[in-house]
């Protein structure tokens, strides 16, 4: 009952569920960054038109007929502002509902205040569920993630349309389209720049080594204009790189010289994926791997013990042999865990955590006192015998001697 | 987060992109009428006119817009204030990803946790997604910059000989998952997952079925879930049709309830001899069962949720797994956990140390008493949990203490325990297993 690690500290529970606001946030910002854009540039155009027909006409120079003309123009980029806008609106809706539906997800947790409280169990499921659909989006696993959120009914709790993009634009460079990725680039300019992201830089040279691997004769040309047009402007701020990448020029693709080989490899097409991917994360506000894996490595580390993975077998890592009276099986010791648990390490204790009547029994296993003749109750063995939890073997009661810890 | 949602009500109440769109509208309204007016007339002067009167309202409806738009964006800028004010950004970590490396095995415990959650579609989706990815290319790649170009597209290290010794490697690991699909375990978790359903209908034949053809397993573990079971359908029987709703015939009720006991209590005699004269002898208080000694006997809400995680338990135990999701209690104990880790981090960094990965966690994370799973046993003189390598030792006295310790302690043959009077031999002290 009073067990203080049992005490839920809201201030700092929270911590995973960071991008659960913080995603729509930044998604509510690029949306409005993105209408405000476009209305600014489609007002100055209808401004500047409607103020230069209406002097043409009134000094003459503009007839109507033209007129007419230069309001068709107007009202067909109202129109499209007023389209893109829409979808602006449209999506400034679903983050809004999002995030009602999120802060009421996290308010749940602020009624409970121990971890026992059964509603807390409900709530920290729902959470695995939001932490794998997470893991499975940032794999493309999408179909996985979708259903999972449609079966728990939890689409608004998890990010799928911003991963689904995401994805998309990443397969396409795995599979050697840089198009994708530098429109991605284009809408986040801005953004970009001030995270000093080096992706349009990379994408670009990508282009430029694709050109030079065609060993076309009309292609070298074309890529030296290209490598003026878009690579040079990087000069600046990458002068080492500009210059080395320039002189690739002379290298074909069967250059053995590693220096000049390494451009022509197709690992680079990974990894400008994972570029890509970082900046994207980066530039939401995600945290730059899976929120499971944050989860998984603390906890497995939380409940190792040196016994997960001793070649002894104890109570709590056989569920198979062991009795019923092990109620639970220690997680890092189940099959689905064990393994990934190897390379963590363990908990840290200053206090034994032990039964407080601890027998010794004359195999040298030591069980708590109530639980061995309860099972010895339950085996049907009377008094005077008593089981071994794990092996069960069979001893006299008296062969028992009492363990101290302090 | 109370004051969050306040917040957020408050910003909800704010105007949004739509009301532009409105004025947007309004805008290509005028638009519209002006070039029906100059279209119909085609006269250079009336057309002058009518441009001329277009250029305020027009100036006028985008100034709306933009106020519109002004209003949108100081929400947003409120909501991030209120954000920053009550769910301020905290460090995650963000140098060292320990889980990268096994995509393979979170894969498997996914799916795992899956099947036993019941979620077999899913389950079916994810298995192909995640053999389809791997089959084409490694999917989930984390950049790394300092890693050389020629590393990156190596999942695992496979000089790594743990990795090579572990039946985990890629390929097995792989055929690992589409055993998950092919194979029992599913078929397995789906029967646990019926009989379940049954049990919440209060259904017991099923489970009592299940129990009965794994009786020799069952009785070997020591579970005594048939009894349980049979003696919960007993109770169930004796509670009669207005309550189980059962048809009324001699099969249900208190006769037949006694039926059921002459005709399955009898294999259970000998290892339950007192509990079974107890239940029958209920009888006697058949009236008044609420207000007799039999009152915990006979509740029954307790007893099918007790049948269940048992039934659960047994269950799992005979396919070898635990009967909670070791995914779902890591990924809690994480969650519980990752703020010490978090605070470690912090105080290390100020200090300019490292935070090096050793066997051992160089802080603490408590767990709940019900998430510690082994005993602890943290030598009182080193202050060091033992280990294979240095296990607990018993002196002769009772004490326990690890067997480092035990060497620094003892001169010669003999030994003085720390913490009583007793002395004794190196040799008597017996290594124990906790
Ligand atoms: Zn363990
Ligand atoms: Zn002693």
């Amino acid at each position: 009952m009073a067990d203080e690690a049992s005490k839920i500290d809201h201030k700092r529970h929270l911590l995973l569920d960071q991008p659960l606001l913080r995603l729509p946030y930044e998604l509510l910002r690029k949306n409005f960054r993105s209408a405000h854009f476009t209305t600014e540039w489609d007002a100055a155009f209808v401004k500047n038109l409607l103020k230069d027909t209406a002097t043409g006409s009134l000094n003459a120079k503009t007839p109507p007929e033209d007129v007419v003309k230069n309001l068709d123009v107007m009202l067909a980029r109202m129109r499209g502002l007023k389209r893109k806008l829409t979808t602006n609106a449209e999506e400034e809706a679903r983050l809004y509902r999002q995030l009602d539906a999120r802060v009421a997800h996290l308010r749940e947790l602020s009624g409970m205040h121990t971890v026992d409280d059964v509603r807390y169990e409900s709530w920290s499921r729902q959470r695995l569920d939001r932490l794998m659909i997470d893991y499975l989006l940032r794999h493309g696993y999408n179909a996985s993630a979708t259903a999972l959120a449609n079966e728990r009914q939890m689409q608004d709790l998890v990010d799928i349309d911003t991963f689904v993009s995401m994805s998309k634009i990443r397969t396409a460079l795995e599979g050697g389209s840089v198009q994708e990725a530098l429109a991605w680039c284009a809408d986040n300019k801005k953004e970009l720049r001030k995270l000093k992201s080096n992706l349009e830089f990379m994408l670009r040279c990508q282009q430029y080594i694709e050109l030079l691997r065609a060993e076309q004769p009309g292609k070298t040309t074309e890529a030296i204009a290209y490598a003026k047009k878009f690579i040079v402007p990087f000069n600046e701020t990458y002068p080492a790189e500009v210059l080395h990448i320039i002189g690739l020029l002379t290298f074909g693709p069967e250059t053995r010289l590693p220096a000049y080989a390494r451009y022509y490899s197709p690992d680079r097409w990974s990894q400008l994926a994972a570029i890509f991917v970082d900046a994207h994360n980066k530039l939401l506000g995600l945290p730059s791997f899976p929120l499971l894996h944050i989860a998984l490595s603390s906890g497995l580390s939380a409940l190792k013990t040196p016994a997960c993975h001793g070649a002894e077998a104890t109570a709590s890592s056989t569920p198979g042999h062991g009795t019923s009276l092990t109620a639970s099986v220690c997680p890092i010791c189940s099959t689905e865990l064990n393994e990934l648990a190897r390379n963590v390490p363990y908990a840290h204790h200053d206090k034994s955590h032990v039964a407080s009547d601890l027998m010794v029994l004359p195999n040298n296993r030591v069980y708590g006192q109530a639980r061995i003749q309860e099972c010895a109750a339950k085996a049907g063995l009377g008094p005077n015998h008593v089981k071994d939890l794990v092996t069960g073997q069979v001893y006299p009661a008296d062969k028992l001697k009492k363990v101290f810890i302090t | 987060m109370d004051s969050l949602q306040h917040a957020l009500a408050e910003v909800n109440k704010m105007r949004r992109l739509s009301t532009a769109v409105d004025h947007v509208d309004k805008i290509i309204e005028m638009l519209s009428t002006a070039r029906e007016q100059v279209a119909t007339t085609l006269d250079p002067h009336t057309t002058s006119l009518t441009m001329t009167k277009l250029q305020n309202p027009i100036k006028v409806a985008f100034e709306r817009v933009n106020e519109d738009l002004k209003e949108v964006s100081g929400a947003h800028k409120k909501l991030g204030r209120a954000l920053d004010k009550h769910f301020p950004l905290k460090p995650l970590p963000s140098d060292h990803d320990a889980m990268a490396e096994y995509p393979d095995l979170i894969n498997r415990a996914i799916a795992m946790h899956l099947l036993r959650e019941g979620q077999f579609s899913v389950a079916s989706t994810f298995i192909d997604e995640a053999q389809d990815a791997s089959t084409h290319h490694a999917p989930y790649q984390r950049l790394d910059a300092d890693t050389p170009d020629d590393d990156l597209d190596e999942p695992m290290d496979e000089d790594d000989p743990d990795m090579n010794a572990s039946p985990f490697t890629t390929a097995s690991t792989n055929q690992d998952l589409s055993s998950l699909q092919s194979q029992e375990l599913q078929t397995k978790f789906a029967e646990m997952y019926s009989i379940l359903q049954e049990l919440k209908a209060r259904n017991l034949g099923p489970a009592i079925d299940w129990a009965r053809s794994n009786s020799d397993e069952l009785e070997a573990r020591g579970s005594n879930l048939e009894f349980e079971l049979i003696k919960l359908q007993f109770v169930w029987l004796f509670k009669g049709p207005l309550v189980n709703g059962l048809p009324d015939n001699e099969r249900n009720g208190r006769s037949g309830a006694l039926d059921y006991a002459r005709r399955n209590f009898s294999r259970f005699q000998g290892r339950h001899f007192a509990e079974i004269n107890r239940l029958v002898g209920a009888m006697a208080f058949a009236s008044n069962i609420p207000d007799s000694p039999y009152k915990q006997d006979f509740a029954i809400d307790g007893a099918f949720m007790d049948v269940a995680s048992s039934f659960t338990r047994e269950f799992c135990s005979l396919l070898g797994l635990s009967a909670e999701s070791p995914l779902y209690i890591a990924a809690t104990a994480g969650a519980l956990a990752l703020p010490y880790q978090m605070k470690f981090v912090e105080m290390s960094k100020a200090k300019g140390t490292e935070w090096t990965t050793a066997n051992e966690l160089a802080f603490e994370t408590p767990l709940p008493e019900r998430m510690l799973y082994h005993s602890i046993f943290v030598c009182p003189v080193a202050k060091e949990q033992t280990t294979e390598a240095n296990p607990p030792m018993m002196i002769p006295c009772g004490h326990v203490l690890a067997k480092e310790t035990l060497q620094r302690l003892c001169k010669g043959s003999r030994l003085k325990c720390p913490y009583c009077p007793s002395e004794g031999q190196i040799k008597d002290a017996r290594q124990i297993i906790l």
